[in-house]
């Protein structure tokens, strides 16, 4: 009786403990697949998601090119249709890759799109629409994170290779996995003149040429009229094949610390300010007055740089300086197409030299992060397409993350 | 023991059990959970390539192997390293069994693996010519009649740059295809033979478009429309009550009334008529009305008594300064690419009409062409209650007649209908296969 008695409670402890540890397996399987499975619908909503952005232009389709805040997000170009986006309104969202910067003078942050000195895309919070509104616009307020990523398809790396006599240029155009080999490259080299007396503003010589580049995607230029390491100056290429087009710069500057900054102050009324540079790093005294010129040049249909000149009256030319009582200047840009604002500066006779803004965001291939930030997260789905921004070709990339809380369990 | 070893057998039971579901429990890999969708990427990058039309190019032209080195030189730039491609060009029905017949092809690696994906693309020759047929006006319910005011022997205002008779010949090229009939009106003779319901060459008087290309100005026919108490009022001095009939007959014959610039019906125009009158403004041929002239038109198109009316009902930007640059509606610039008609976007309005006519004489709008800026409506089309409508272009000279087609293709909304592309040798198939390399 004893021993029938201790078998039973042998066999009933043995028997639930295996139950137990049995059903805690099949738990762990089927809370795998449960997740696996959210994992994918994940993938899918990314992929969605993206799509919605950049298949629809939003409400109202020219958001970009105004200074209304969207009822409806979307980044199409509306006036094309496919995987064509707005330069306009890729401008206007609140890069998350650089450091806001706040001008006192104007009282605000801006958004900070910075590639190297002298490449600046400034726009002012006021402006730019951030990812707490975008993610309501979505639908995605509190359920999904995301962080969306516009990054040009052609690279072309601009690198002086000799400064003076002649002046070297070594262009190299590659592609995400491959060198652009007999890529036609053209070009626009800009150089900055200082003469005149105290306070004269800067002259430039536009030049204008096409190259194209050997077997592994390289070309290199030269200007015999470059015959100083003071002389100032800016270079544009503009690298294209089979319907892939990219885009480099480089400047050379004589004076880096006082400069001028172009910062985007109202896209719907194309004005941009033109500020000193000490007003925005702070740096200290002695502080010269700085001359402006500034230029806009447009990418034509045949690929070459065309200057459209800015009238005097929009602001072309001016002078800034830092601290009170010394306002910024206002440029008005007097087109929608998107182009850059070439600034060429003096501080003094042998001090000056070229800042650039891109006037839509593709006009110097600048790239855009844009959303919150992935890191941490549990799994993140991506998804990319390749899309055109006036002409340019880009890769758009999309990392989505739920922020619903589950994990497995077990 | 004996039930030890029961739950023994038991627990070998479940774990065989347990074994055997993990077999066949195969949770996929991360990459097939949350895979980068190929197809798409496949399809971007096919559109990218043929922006500049390169692709289409290559694929007509696939034995010229300096496009095709070019062509795979964009695409393995284009493309993330870890991908691995196969494009291959298929020419559509070549008029065998088969209908796709591959031509040429690219890849970068032997074979795609098990996890690829396609999209597939086509593409046109550059010597195709696609014909568009448009659907015509009136064809299906009754009228279609288009008449363009090209009466010689009246002159226009606000249109400077221009003659009516210049703008009525682009008007012909612009809207003709769109209408069963077009009819040049080349006089005023001409135009009372309409107004009488007398049809020119045959063509449907009811339910017809009266464009009027003289701008501000409306011709009138000497005679019987001109007389007193039918165009004339001789208690006012004024021939606002030719258009009061214009209005009449707008809502006898259900016509659609088309001003394409300015203040509607602001002058009567006539040279024989008027050989020694000037508009006040130094054309001659022409007689002022003022305002007069579109208080009347409204009143026949209400099919009310005629009253004398001179009261100013436009506005300009001094009644709403955002009437100083209005912009297309999203519908009207729908219709620019629907129908290929770009004239800008935005114009000043400094004859919008007001929205209270609209319940004044029983009106509503049928489309909005440029949006209503607060009470001010710059320019729409305007349909009776009962009969006929009108189209009213409150902008500032000069005039652009792209905006009067574009406004009568956004009322009327004819639908094109495009060609084939299947015709043999036009058009080929451009499939393009991708998977991924590495990772898991």
């Amino acid at each position: 009786m004893t021993g029938a008695t201790i078998d039973h409670l042998v066999s009933v402890t043995v028997f639930l403990v295996a139950i137990l540890l049995f059903i805690s397996l099949f738990n762990q399987t089927v809370q795998t697949a449960i997740i696996y499975q959210r994992h994918r619908a994940l993938a899918t909503k990314c992929s969605d998601l993206l799509d919605n952005m950049m298949l629809n232009p939003g409400i109202p389709a020219e958001w970009g090119r105004s200074n209304c805040t969207p009822t409806g997000f979307g980044l199409q170009d509306p006036e094309f249709t496919q995987y064509k986006l707005s330069p306009f309104s890729l401008m206007r969202l609140q890069s998350t890759g650089g450091q806001p910067i706040y001008y006192p003078k104007t009282g605000l942050y801006y958004s900070n799109i910075t590639m190297g000195f002298g490449n600046f895309l400034l726009v002012p919070f006021t402006e730019a629409i951030n990812y707490s509104l975008t993610s309501k616009l979505l639908g995605t307020n509190g359920t999904y994170g995301f962080q969306l990523t516009l990054s040009p398809v052609i690279t072309v790396s601009v690198v002086e290779s000799q400064a003076k006599n002649p002046l070297r240029i070594s262009v190299s155009v590659s592609g995400t996995g491959f060198p652009l080999a007999n890529a036609e490259l053209s070009y626009c080299f800009i150089t900055v003149s200082l003469s005149g007396g105290e306070g004269a503003y800067p002259a430039y010589v536009i030049d204008s040429g096409t190259v194209y580049t050997d077997e592994e995607g390289s070309a290199l230029l030269e200007f015999a009229d470059v015959n100083s390491e003071n002389v100032s100056y800016a270079f544009i290429a503009y690298a294209h094949l089979n319907g892939l087009v990219g885009v480099g710069y480089h400047e050379r500057v004589s004076s880096e610390n006082q400069y001028v900054i172009p910062l985007i102050d109202n896209i719907a009324e194309k004005r941009v300010l033109i500020a000193h540079s000490y007003d925005i790093h702070y740096y200290g005294p002695p502080v010269a007055e700085i001359a402006y010129n500034a230029s806009f040049v447009i990418l034509t249909e045949d690929f070459t740089l065309r200057e459209v000149p800015l009238d005097n009256s929009t602001g072309s030319t001016g002078k800034v300086n830092y601290g009170e009582g010394y306002p910024y200047s206002v440029i008005t840009i007097p087109t929608y197409n998107p182009g850059i604002l070439i600034v060429t500066y003096r501080k003094s006779a042998v001090e000056g030299g070229v800042v650039m803004m891109p006037w839509g965001l593709s006009s110097m291939a600048f790239p855009v992060t844009f959303g919150a930030d992935p890191t941490g997260q549990e799994w993140v789905a991506t998804d990319m397409r390749q899309v055109i921004v006036n002409g340019i070709a880009y890769q758009a990339k999309l990392a989505l993350w739920s922020l619903e809380d589950y994990q497995v369990m077990g | 023991m004996m039930r030890t070893v029961e739950v023994l057998l038991v627990i070998i039971i479940i774990t065989g059990a347990f074994i055997i579901a993990s077999f066949f429990a195969v949770l996929p890999s991360p990459r097939q959970v949350s895979p980068v969708n190929l197809r798409r990427l496949a399809l971007t990058t096919l559109q990218a390539l043929d922006q500049e039309h390169d692709l289409s190019e290559a694929a007509f032209d696939t034995d010229n192997a300096t496009l095709w080195s070019r062509l795979q030189i964009a695409l393995s730039a284009s493309l993330p390293p870890n991908a691995i491609y196969n494009l291959t060009v298929f020419e559509v029905g070549g008029g065998g069994t088969e209908l796709y017949t591959p031509l040429r092809s690219v890849s970068n690696a032997e074979n795609l693996g098990v996890a690829s994906d396609s999209s597939s693309y086509l593409v046109a020759s550059s010597n195709v010519t696609f014909n568009v047929i448009p659907e015509k006006i009136g064809e299906r319910g009754g009228g279609g009649t288009l008449y363009i005011l090209n009466c010689s022997d009246a002159n226009g205002w606000w249109i400077t740059g221009y003659t009516a008779q210049s703008l009525a010949e682009d008007l012909y090229k612009l809207l003709s295809p769109y209408f069963v009939s077009t009819v040049m009106v080349q006089n005023t003779t001409q135009l009372e033979r309409v107004l009488n319901k007398t049809a020119l060459q045959g063509e449907t008087v009811q339910n017809a478009v009266v464009i009027n290309t003289c701008g501000e100005a409306v011709p009138m026919p000497a005679g019987y429309y001109a007389s007193t108490g039918v165009g004339y009022d001789s208690v006012h001095s004024s021939y606002a009550r030719y258009c009061y009939v214009l209005g009449l007959r707008v809502r006898q014959y259900n016509w659609t009334w088309v001003s394409i610039v300015g203040y509607p019906l602001y002058y009567v125009g006539n040279a024989a008529l008027f050989p020694n009158e000037q508009n006040s403004w130094g054309i001659y041929g022409m007689r002022q009305v003022g305002p007069a002239g579109m208080n009347g038109f409204l009143q026949g198109l209400n099919n009310e008594q005629y009253t004398y009316d001179n009261t100013w009902i436009t506005g300009d930007s001094d009644s709403d300064s955002r009437l100083a640059s209005v912009h297309l509606t999203p519908e009207a610039v729908y219709y620019c690419n629907y129908y290929g008609i770009y004239p800008s976007p935005y114009h000043t309005a400094t004859r919008a009409l007001p929205s209270s006519i609209l319940s004044r004489y029983n009106l509503t709008v049928t489309s909005y062409v440029f949006e209503q800026v607060g009470t001010w409506i710059a320019s729409a089309v305007f349909r009776h209650g009962v009969s006929g409508s009108f189209l009213a272009l409150g902008l500032t000279r000069t005039p652009d007649i792209r905006l009067t087609a574009l406004s009568l293709l956004c009322d009327f909304k004819p639908r094109l209908y495009r060609s084939d592309y299947t015709a043999i040798g036009t058009s080929r198939l451009v499939v393009l296969q991708l998977g991924l390399v590495g990772g898991v």
